[in-house]
């Protein structure tokens, strides 16, 4: 492995240090390192996860209606988020992605109150009229067309309609924020400060009573799956909604949906 | 015809400046790794746009598989006072005593075994046979064992794995799964006990599939014992907004 060759030959002068080239074999050595890197690189994880904050309301029963704060109907869109499920003869099992494997989830919603106009149900929960005011929509990334513009798609488009009187103070921010309002973006504390003082300003925007901005119910039936989930509390933040809440299906939303998958195949 | 004489050259190549590179990058990985701890159960959690990062201490997780089962894992405080081992003795005592107060059948836990449960990375086995599953510990091969049983392949059907927790739960009467989080808010540390307050004090840890029906069982029986806040654990989505 590591071998010592002398040069020189054997000059036997007296008093003269002889010359010694050292050369040690670094390979295996090497090697033993590579190996251990592959088992850190293995090992490691590197991404952290992110989360997510959700505040539920408390479960315990509200006893007097007065202490209930009531979304006025105007403002109130309840989303639904469904499994995709099989027609004919397999129905009832869920729809897999053939790409990834994961549930495919559907998205439905309403404006106010369950039913629309007319009356819906008659005794023991027959439907009566077609009059539902459910509506199918997708959870769609923003189209970008050629110059850059986004234009948002699916539910996120239905969201971004109602909540506009607040969007488009955000974007005012976002702009002002961009354009050095908030302190200058150079370095990274700068930055860092800037982005609080916008986040701080967005808040109050967000949360301002004069502002109409809307109530959103968000339910899920049992079959749709977690993800579901998690991509419509990523709607609420990307669209600025600060009045949203996880709900329980009831039975007139099941009722909906079924009609509304009866008459729309 | 006079042959071309090719020199011959030696072969040895010096490997120091390769092996330099290989340390730094060794040194590099060993610095950065934090090692995956093992899981009961492999989770892929969902993507999402926030970019707010998990908490490292004082920070409970609920790992929660496809099927619904449970299991817990308590990452604590860098501070001696509350080091993992002292917040884990604390947290068994508590669950044990608040398991005592509603059930018939004690459990009691000796020495030795609050020993073997501090040093658990995830945990989750019905508190009844909590102590048997800690008793493992001191047999051979006791700790592919304990692995074993929290994956759910123990032999021995009467082994369950994860914390009990049912749909119908209420305030007086709790299960399993809120004892544990009832026992951790009061386990004495008060950094957790406010990160819990806060909300970033309690992770869920779940599968993108897993049904709605789950997780809204895991966020009800929080809801129960007063615990509204809490985080879910994301994976960053690529793009973003």
């Amino acid at each position: 492995m590591a071998e010592v060759q002398q040069s020189g030959g054997d000059s036997g002068k007296k008093g003269h240090q002889k010359k010694m080239q050292i050369r040690v074999d670094f390979t295996p050595m090497v090697d033993m390192n590579m190996l251990l890197i592959t088992f850190f690189m293995l090992c490691t994880t590197m991404i952290k996860s992110q989360t997510l904050t959700i505040a539920l309301p408390s479960n315990e029963k509200v006893q007097s209606e007065e202490n209930m704060s009531q979304a006025s109907a105007d403002d109130a869109i309840t989303i639904i988020i469904d499994a995709k499920k099989k027609p004919g003869p397999t129905a009832g099992t869920l729809v897999i992605d053939s790409v990834n494997g994961n549930v495919v989830n559907e998205i439905y919603y309403y404006d106010g109150k369950p039913g629309g106009e007319g009356g819906m149900f008659g005794p023991g929960g027959t439907v009566l009229s077609q009059n539902n005011n459910l509506k199918k929509s997708d959870l769609l990334s923003d189209e970008v067309n050629s110059v850059g513009d986004h234009k948002a798609r699916g539910i996120r488009q239905i969201i971004q309609e109602r909540n506009k009187a607040v969007l488009e103070k955000v974007t005012e921010l976002k702009k002002k924020l961009n354009d050095g309002g908030f302190g200058s973006l150079e370095t990274k504390d700068d930055r860092e400060a800037a982005m609080a003082k916008y986040n701080e300003e967005a808040a109050k925007v967000r949360k301002d009573e004069n502002l109409k901005k809307p109530v959103i119910i968000i339910k899920s039936t049992p079959e749709a799956s977690y993800r579901g989930l998690v991509d419509i509390l990523d709607e609420m933040q990307i669209n600025s909604i600060s009045k949203y809440q996880i709900d329980n299906i009831t039975d007139v939303d099941l009722v909906m949906l079924d009609d509304y998958r009866k008459h729309n195949k | 015809m006079g042959r071309v004489k090719i020199a011959r050259k030696s072969t040895f190549i010096d490997m120091t400046a390769m092996s330099d590179v290989t340390v730094l990058l060794l040194t590099f990985f060993m610095l950065t790794s934090t090692f995956l701890s093992k899981e009961p159960a492999t989770v892929v959690t969902p993507a999402s746009v926030s970019t707010e990062k998990v908490q490292e201490t004082n920070v409970l997780q609920v790992l929660v598989s496809p099927k619904g089962q449970v299991w817990l894992t308590m990452n604590n405080d860098t501070s001696a006072q509350w080091s993992n081992a002292n917040m884990r003795k604390a947290l068994l005592e508590n669950v044990a005593d608040l398991y005592n107060a509603q059930h018939k059948n004690k459990v009691q836990f000796t020495n030795a075994q609050k020993e073997t449960f501090s040093k658990l990375g995830a945990f989750g086995v019905p508190l009844a046979q909590m102590g048997e599953f800690l008793d493992l510990a001191d047999q051979p091969e006791g700790l592919t064992k304990m692995d074993q049983w929290l994956a759910g392949e123990d032999p021995n059907p009467k082994h369950v794995t994860g914390i009990p927790i049912s749909k119908e739960n209420n305030d007086e009467n709790l299960n399993e799964f809120q004892m544990w989080i009832k026992a951790a808010r009061m386990a004495g540390n008060d950094n957790l006990t406010q990160a819990m307050k806060d909300g970033m004090g309690v992770a869920i840890k779940a599968d993108q599939n897993t049904s709605f029906d789950v997780i809204h069982m895991v966020m009800d029986n929080l809801q129960t014992i007063k615990q509204n806040k809490f985080t879910l654990l994301t994976a960053l989505k690529a793009g973003g907004e």
